[in-house]
């Protein structure tokens, strides 16, 4: 670039320097404010709303894993095997760990631990798993949820069909839940519910292998 | 000078990755799935969000018609073969049961000791009750709303003086009919309100027998508690 400008003298030339070393410092500072701007109402405009996929994820996805624990809890005090017995007590610790974290968010962002609406999923989009209904604002019930006549024979059983059962149940518990991850992984507006769906995404799909295959040991099948 | 350039290449990638990593914007690279509006289609609300806690309105119940508020101390256990003299129907804080009522979205077709029902409460829960001779209709009215719920019980009470009533930990709603639109209104304010009950995250879970069997719970006593029974405020 200089090089065209033989006759300039240095003093010149510092000059440019000095200038344009300035013109960088205003512009690096002004960006850095700039930025700093950006990111506090960025960080303020993020807040999950109501009817954000974040808080309708949290809110549901904790009543998802709340059956769980509760049926983990059962298996873990009533089985006689040791190997049922350990994947309930991680699969109880693990959720209500990551109920705590939804729990948390959810005092973060002001909003209740559950939906004061009746229905569940009114966050999904509608119609594009099939299992939202536009005009309902929901589901009655998330997919792979037992019902209580359901966890009440579970409390009935004892021995192997207890094993089988609350085995069966969770395989569909884990699979239902997939699809809120997927979506929650895919949509949420923050990274933390992002992370956390994507991570029970891959949880429970790995632990659904798992389920399968111990139900495969004792000579059963999926429900 | 071609320093200075560099400089100046880096800092505005640098400045441009930052800024748009805080978008917020879904990161799900390679899905082919179309992206869906982040917000649900927005229906017909069946409640106001009106009514949830929030930092700004810890209690809102105090929007609520005819909600009655009362102070209890929580933790205090009484042992299984005791009783509280209460001094509400149905009680809605106090001593109570070391072991809890299920309360799992449970609805109990007896009436259940009210000892165990009350350290419910103290866990975030919601417990309707209802006068024995209810319509069987409105008793499944009521059970639609609690069946499978997280956090509500449901149960007659015999001897309260309105047909239906809702406790939370030290708060109550007496109501005639299973239509009154106050009923969600409680439910939203209190459910696992975590500036109202005593100790949120606790369980719903049934902790089984011998200390507490969902499938066969400890009965109701309609007798009077008697004068070794232990105070509301404890032992």
């Amino acid at each position: 670039m200089t090089e065209h400008n033989e006759g300039t003298p240095e003093s010149t030339k510092r000059k440019i320097f000095v200038l344009s070393g300035a013109a960088l410092a205003v512009l690096l500072v002004g960006a850095a404010v700039g930025m700093l701007i950006t990111l506090s109402v960025v960080r303020q405009a993020s807040t999950p709303t109501a009817e954000s996929v974040d808080v309708g994820f949290a809110q549901d996805m904790q009543v998802h894993h709340l059956q769980a624990v509760t049926m983990a809890n059962w298996a873990r005090d009533h089985t006689t095997d040791l190997s049922v017995k350990s994947l309930a007590f991680d699969i109880e610790q693990t959720q209500l760990g990551q109920i705590g974290a939804m729990s948390g968010w959810l005092d973060i962002w002001g909003q209740p631990e559950q939906s004061p609406e009746p229905g569940y999923m009114a966050w999904m989009a509608a119609g594009s798993h099939g299992h939202t209904t536009e005009a309902s604002g929901g589901v009655r019930a998330m997919p792979g949820m037992a019902t209580s006549q359901e966890i009440a024979k579970l409390r009935t059983l004892t021995g192997r069909e207890l094993d089988v059962y609350f085995l069966q149940l969770m395989l569909r518990h884990h699979a239902g839940g997939l699809d809120m991850a997927r979506y929650a992984s895919e949509n949420a507006a923050t990274s933390q519910v992002r992370n956390l769906s994507e991570k029970i995404l891959k949880g429970q799909a790995n632990e659904i292998k798992v389920l399968e295959s111990m139900l495969a040991e004792r000579g059963a099948k999926p429900l | 000078m071609n320093r200075i350039a560099a400089l100046v290449a880096v800092a505005c990638v640098v400045l441009t990755g930052c800024t748009t990593a805080e978008q917020g914007k879904p990161v799900a690279a390679g899905t082919t799935t179309t992206k869906a509006p982040t917000k649900a289609p927005t229906s017909k609300k069946a409640v106001s969000r009106e009514f949830v806690p929030t930092e700004t309105t810890k209690d809102p119940t105090k929007k609520i018609d005819g909600v009655v508020a009362f102070d209890y101390k929580p933790g205090l256990h009484i042992d299984p073969t005791k009783r509280v003299a209460y001094d509400k129907a149905p009680p809605f804080g106090g001593a109570h049961d070391q072991a809890w009522a299920a309360c799992m979205g449970v609805v109990y077709p007896k009436a259940v000791r009210t000892e165990s029902i009350v350290h419910s409460l103290e866990h975030g829960a919601v417990w309707i009750s209802y006068e024995p001779g209810l319509g069987e209709d409105e008793v499944k009215a009521l059970a639609k709303r609690v069946d499978n719920k997280p956090y509500l019980l449901m149960s007659p009470y015999p001897g309260q003086d309105t047909p239906i009533s809702l406790q939370s930990w030290g708060r109550q709603l007496k109501v005639d009919s299973a239509d009154d639109e106050r009923i969600d209104q409680f439910i939203s304010a209190t459910l696992r309100n975590k500036y109202l009950t005593p100790e949120p995250g606790a369980s719903c879970d049934v902790l089984g027998p011998p200390h507490f069997d969902q499938d066969d719970p400890p009965p109701f006593d309609p007798t009077p508690p008697g004068a070794d029974a232990v105070p509301v405020t404890g032992g």
